[in-house]
């Protein structure tokens, strides 16, 4: 299983990415870990007649924190992420995540930016940064442009980047106060995609009354999706008032674009997906009762 | 019969000797048939059907051609004519088979059809060209459900057979027990449905062929469990002699009954050999394997047992279907009559009927996978349990009741295959033990009233191992005893994981009484090696063990005779240990073996008048008609999360009755290996297409093969009864894949018992446990 | 470029080439390099039979184009073991547990299970299956493989 074959390039700055980028429009595809990318080529499920490997640009990698939210360069693997220090108390939704993503060789090369690019609805990624409401960095040779993550991701391996754009990097809001957070997906194997997950996060008033919820939705749709009518039904409420079951059965209630497949139907992956919520509630919601 | 030959030490046989496989492997120095580099090499790539079933209309091959890096393009015009004769050894010419045009001619029968053969200088070219070759497809309406194969409206998979029924086998028919069915206190029956699954072997499959146009001969690296198999179609298939063809195979990267017959795909590799002047390597990739390399265990059967009021067996019932794909390798209607006939198990079943239907669909060929047959202690074992619990009988006392005891054997069963030499019972109470049932149960019922879904489940069956019929029945050694003493025992093999060079060299150690860093063994190349049909049926242990005590015999007594000769002493006082000869009771009056050897080839006016001189035998050995009988029972404990359908193993216990081990390791590897194959059968591997016959797994991310994280520790009981065979030993390379997946069903359903579903279709996802938990009627 | 001149250094030895961007470390490594130990199990990052250390790190090596690692320092099964010919600790483990039969995904496993011990030296059974959760094999039920982590990882805490 060979891939076709590509004009390789390998630029070291961003300006020179976003250079190649220009010129080669939709022909040309960042390759960044490649760990979905490379899959696809040799399957040759996807041509592209330039590939530009973004995996020499030094300022494309990095974690630190910049006016209260912090920010990951989108060439920091997923390994980085996940030993980061930084990230595990700054955004504990993505540390958490992590692990969940393939195996360690993956992640070794697989990076932030690339997983939220390739943009796959079961991925853990994409999930906690529409949950945060993060803000994806973009840039191309026409300057940079910041894109809401609600405004993203728009299908099935598809973003509102334009051909031109890479992404440089995202911007995670850090939360503060009384929070918990818990990513729980169920999958068959260890690793593999989600057939239906949830990554939650909670903060609560010093009278464990929810200020706010956020629950991002895995493997549930064509695109990563917030549960907003159970995250409106969660504020104001105090805490143990609330019962988990109902939590997931109202995040799942109105989705409507849930996938199936041979590992499962819509409605069974709407009953897993509220199941996971559930567990993320329970797991969340006791972390920030004890903070 | 328990010793190997006079004298036979055993030093090393029963023990858990490292392996001598391992050394190559560990280090990357294997040799599979992808690292095989040949000078001026190319590279093959086929051009395979997108669909289930099309008609042909035309090939345009001519901008393949025009990419530089290509050779050739070859088509069914060019090479099919060449067959000369296309069979398989173990069928014979005259039997039945499918037709197999090596490339498809005017009609594709499944997606992944190969239509042409690409040949360039490397496989990236040569898949850059087969994109470019022009196929005009007109797509024709496809069987696909094997159930529904045999209406009126379905189209015929081969027109010229005239029916999609491949055939039909049976025993007594169902009316002969009808009345046995009416009269009986319980009768129990279900519908029992396996998914497709295939062998997967973790390298697929791949061959070079190497012509010399020179001196007429054509070299095959391969990767089989039959070198001599592969040698003996390809001279037939190609009309050249057989001497003139050799096959090497180094290492194979499992195998599991895929690799042990030829191909569509590999004889067209054969057929090109002789029009590319260069050697052609032609390597499976992942998706071809799981499109194109064959599926297994497609099958159902309407299953029926009749009870008396205390639950003994009356009579059973078997219809048996089995989806064979448009291409089964080889002809299928024997292997499914098996299924009828073993179908009673190692239980006492006074009266038995069997039908069995082999069907044709467009979908890839059935081909063998270890033990090829489990479908009838797949559907005995887990109807077993139905029946229990209908008749509230506890699972486990209800095989008490039924399994066969020693003292019964020998035993002919209801179908007339004749058991002895087996342990069911035995094995079944191991494990329960090991287990430590009673106490299982305590756990589950506390379980089950903190909602949670624990359950046991048991399956316990004989196999055949050790087939004693056609080319299977021999096995041939040569020993050579090197001038300097050192040993080299060359067998036919075939191993693609089994360990046989470790046994081999472990028996003949034994055998001869020599140090095992003596001894070294060559297999895989038929150039060196006596012919021997491979790696198949549980064979290897019992067959070479055999064709090794008789060569060894013969050296030993050549031996004992230059020992005694100079010593002066009485033959069948000389014994052989530590690669040393000794006079009995004197053991300073010895000889090495290297002195041994020096007199028998330097010294041959010295030897015993008519003593043949050197240190080099070859013998035969034939084992008896019918088979070596193995059995084994599968304990497995599991939790069941009603809210997902998530099966998590808790507890997998095997007790196995193998005979006497030659090496405990590899018996416990070989069912460690098989029982989770069986597991992944049960509850991940499918091989799937949609209803139009569109394949829907075709990668590993698709296609679930259980790791690491899914399996649970393997507890080994071992019971042992010895065969009639050589060293007491049976086979036991494919048990594991037999008893796991009815033991794990049985876990599941176990579980599932107080919500009121019923188990009967594979695999046993979460979804599909889900599915059913909606299902249940309330 | 299509093609691209690529050095990379393999097990301490240099090694260049002149090769199709579009080419796998993988195929680099077994057919420019001409190291074959490295084995393909599946060609899109499942099995995991291919893997090697790059940069210390473990890849799956048909998961990248030669290209992109250009310059690093790649270990294959094929440096695992000394100079001398002395096996590893993890290599020592797999042969004492049988942790091999047909060793076609042995390779990979070595080099993952290597990289997995230097990082966790102490892992718990969970840690140890889930590590091997990226591998696949098809031989051995896993069953001598987890018994040879769980040795390589108890003899290198020993010596320690």
């Amino acid at each position: 299983m060979k891939p076709t074959q590509f004009d390789y390039h390998a630029p070291s700055t961003i300006n020179e990415a976003a250079l190649i980028l220009a010129e080669r429009g939709e022909n040309a595809k960042v390759l960044a870990g490649g760990q979905s990318l490379i899959p696809m080529l040799a399957l040759r499920l996807a041509v592209f007649e330039d590939l530009v490997d973004i995996g020499r640009i030094g300022e494309l990698k990095g974690i630190e924190r910049r006016n209260g939210s912090l920010w990951v360069g989108a060439g920091t693997t997923e390994t980085a992420v996940g030993a980061s220090a930084e990230v595990a108390s700054a955004v504990p939704l993505l540390a958490r995540a992590t692990p969940l993503i393939g195996h360690f060789q993956i992640r070794n090369r697989g990076t932030l930016g690339g997983s939220i690019a390739h943009a796959d609805p079961a991925a853990e990624y994409p999930a906690v940064a529409l949950a945060l409401d993060a803000t994806m960095e973009a840039v191309s040779s026409r300057g940079p442009r910041s894109i809401a993550a609600r405004d993203f991701f728009d299908g099935v391996w598809s973003t509102s980047l334009m051909p031109d754009e890479l992404l440089a990097g995202v911007s995670f809001p850090v939360w503060a106060g009384r929070c918990g957070f818990a990513v729980e997906e169920f999958t068959r194997r260890h690793g593999d995609f989600a057939i239906a997950g949830a990554a939650l996060g909670v903060e609560l008033d010093g009278d464990d009354r929810i200020l706010r919820c956020a629950i991002g939705l895995i493997g549930l749709g064509s695109t990563p999706e917030r549960a907003v009518r159970a995250e409106a039904a969660l504020v104001g409420q105090l805490v143990n008032d609330m019962d988990p079951e109902e939590v997931g059965r109202l995040a799942v209630a109105n989705l409507e674009s849930v996938p199936y497949d041979l590992h499962g139907s819509s409605e069974y992956r709407k009953q897993v997906g509220g199941v996971m919520v559930a567990r993320a509630w329970v797991a969340a919601s006791t972390e920030a009762r004890r903070a | 019969m328990t010793d190997l030959a006079k004298g036979g030490a055993t030093r090393y046989t029963g023990a858990r000797v490292s392996r001598v496989e391992d050394a190559r492997l560990l280090t990357g120095r294997g040799v599979f048939v992808d690292d095989i580099s040949l000078p001026g090499m190319l590279h093959a790539c086929f051009v395979r059907s997108p669909f289930p079933r099309a008609a042909i209309r035309g090939i345009d091959t001519s901008a393949a051609l025009a990419l530089p890096g290509v050779h050739a393009v070859f088509t069914a015009a060019d090479i099919n004519r060449d067959v000369k004769e296309q069979w398989h050894s173990s069928l014979g010419p005259e039997g039945p088979e499918t037709p197999r045009p090596p490339l498809a001619e005017d009609e594709v029968r499944f997606a992944g059809d190969p239509v042409a053969l690409v040949v360039a200088e490397s496989r990236y070219i040569a898949e850059d060209a087969a994109d470019l070759v022009d196929v005009d497809y007109e797509p024709l309406p496809a069987v696909v459900d094997y159930m529904s194969a045999e209406q009126d409206t379905a189209p015929l998979v081969h027109a010229g057979h005239g029916s999609n029924l491949i055939g039909a086998m049976g025993g007594l028919p169902a009316s002969a027990l009808e009345d046995v069915f009416a009269s009986a206190a319980h009768v129990v029956g279900e519908t029992i449905e396996q998914q497709a699954y295939a062998a997967v072997p973790m390298e697929g499959r791949g061959l070079v062929v190497d012509y010399s146009a020179t001196t007429g001969e054509l070299t095959i690296y391969a990767g089989t469990q039959s070198p001599h198999e592969v040698r003996m179609f390809c001279s037939r298939l190609l009309g050249m002699p057989e001497h003139l063809i050799r096959v090497v195979m180094r290492d194979t990267g499992g195998g599991f009954g895929q690799k042990i017959m030829v191909q569509r795909d590999e004889m067209c590799l054969m057929l090109v050999a002789r029009k590319v002047a260069a050697p052609v390597k032609w390597i499976e990739d992942r998706r071809e394997n799981l499109l194109a390399a064959g599926q297994s265990r497609h099958e159902q059967a309407a299953v029926k047992m009749a009870f008396d009021a205390d639950g003994l067996i009356q009579a059973v019932q078997i219809d048996f279907v089995s989806d064979c794909g448009a291409y089964p390798t080889p002809w299928p209607v024997g292997t499914a009559s098996v299924v009828g006939a073993m179908f009673p198990g190692p239980y006492r079943v006074p009266r038995a009927s069997f039908t069995t239907k082999a069907i044709y669909t467009n979908t890839v060929g059935r081909t063998p996978y270890r033990g090829p047959w489990q479908f009838e202690s797949v559907a005995r074992e887990v109807l077993l349990d139905i029946a229990a619990r209908r008749m509230e009988i506890d699972p486990a006392e209800l095989r008490r009741r039924n399994l066969l005891r020693h003292d019964e054997l020998p035993y002919t069963n209801a179908n007339g295959m004749v058991f002895d030499n087996i342990s069911p019972l035995e094995t079944l109470e191991q494990a329960l033990d090991m287990l430590d049932y009673e106490g299982f149960r305590r756990d589950q019922a506390l379980a089950r009233q903190a909602g949670r879904y624990l359950g046991v489940g048991m399956s316990t069956y004989v196999e055949p191992s050790t087939p004693g019929f056609g080319y299977y029945a021999t096995e041939a050694a040569t020993i050579r005893i090197e001038p300097s003493g050192k040993v080299n025992v060359y067998i036919a093999g075939g191993s693609t994981g089994n360990s046989i060079e470790t046994t081999v060299v472990q028996l003949t150690a034994d055998a001869l009484g020599v140090d095992i860093e003596d001894v070294h063994t060559v297999q895989g190349d038929t150039a060196l090696t006596g012919f021997g049909a491979g790696a198949a049926g549980s064979r290897s242990g019992s067959m070479t063990a055999g064709a090794i005590r008789e060569t060894a015999t013969i050296l030993r007594e050549r031996i004992a005779a230059i020992v005694a000769h100079k010593f002066e002493a009485a033959v069948e006082d000389i014994e052989m240990a530590g690669s040393r000869a000794s006079v009995r009771g004197t053991p300073s009056i010895s000889m090495t073996l290297q002195e041994v050897a020096r007199v028998a080839y330097f010294e041959p006016h010295s030897l015993p008048p008519g003593l043949q001189a050197g240190l080099e035998a070859s013998a035969r050995y034939t084992t008896k008609p019918g088979s070596i009988w193995v059995n084994a029972s599968h304990l497995c404990t599991c939790e069941v999360d009603v809210t997902t359908g998530r099966v998590e193993l808790l507890r997998y216990i095997v007790s196995e009755d193998c005979g006497p081990m030659i090496n405990p390791n590899v018996v416990e590897g070989q069912i460690a290996g098989g029982a989770v194959q069986g597991i992944g059968g049960a509850l991940y591997e499918h091989l799937a297409w949609d209803e139009d016959g569109n394949p829907l797994t075709t990668t590993f991310m698709d296609y679930l093969l259980p790791t690491a994280a899914d399996i649970p520790l393997i507890e080994y009981g071992h019971v042992e009864t010895p065969s009639p065979g050589p060293g007491g030993y049976k086979g036991v390379g494919e048990g594991g894949a037999i008893g796991a997946p009815p033991a794990v069903i049985n876990a599941v359903a176990d579980a599932l018992a107080p919500l009121g579903v019923t188990v009967t279709r594979l695999p046993v996802s979460p979804f599909g446990i889900m599915s059913l938990l909606g299902e249940k009627p309330r | 470029m299509r093609d691209a001149a690529v050095e990379l250094t393999v097990n301490g030895v240099v090694r260049k080439g002149t090769i199709e961007s579009r080419m796998t470390l993988a195929d680099f490594l077994r057919e420019v390099c001409r190291l074959t130990g490295t084995h393909l199990g599946c060609e899109h990052g499942v099995c995991g039979a291919c893997t090697v250390l790059v940069d210390g790190e473990a890849v799956r090596s048909c998961l990248v184009f030669a290209v992109q690692v250009e310059g690093a320092e790649v270990t294959t099964i094929e440096g695992i073991a000394s100079p001398d010919g002395s096996l590893s600790t993890v290599q020592e483990a797999f042969r004492d547990c049988h942790g091999l039969q047909c060793g076609f995904c042995t390779p990979g496993f070595i080099v993952s299970v290597t990289a997995f011990l230097r990082d966790h030296p102490d892992p718990t059974d969970v840690e140890i299956r889930e590590a091997l959760s990226g591998n696949l094999c098809r031989c051995t039920g896993y069953q001598g493989i987890v018994k040879a982590v769980r040795q390589a990882a108890a003899v290198g805490l020993a010596d320690d």
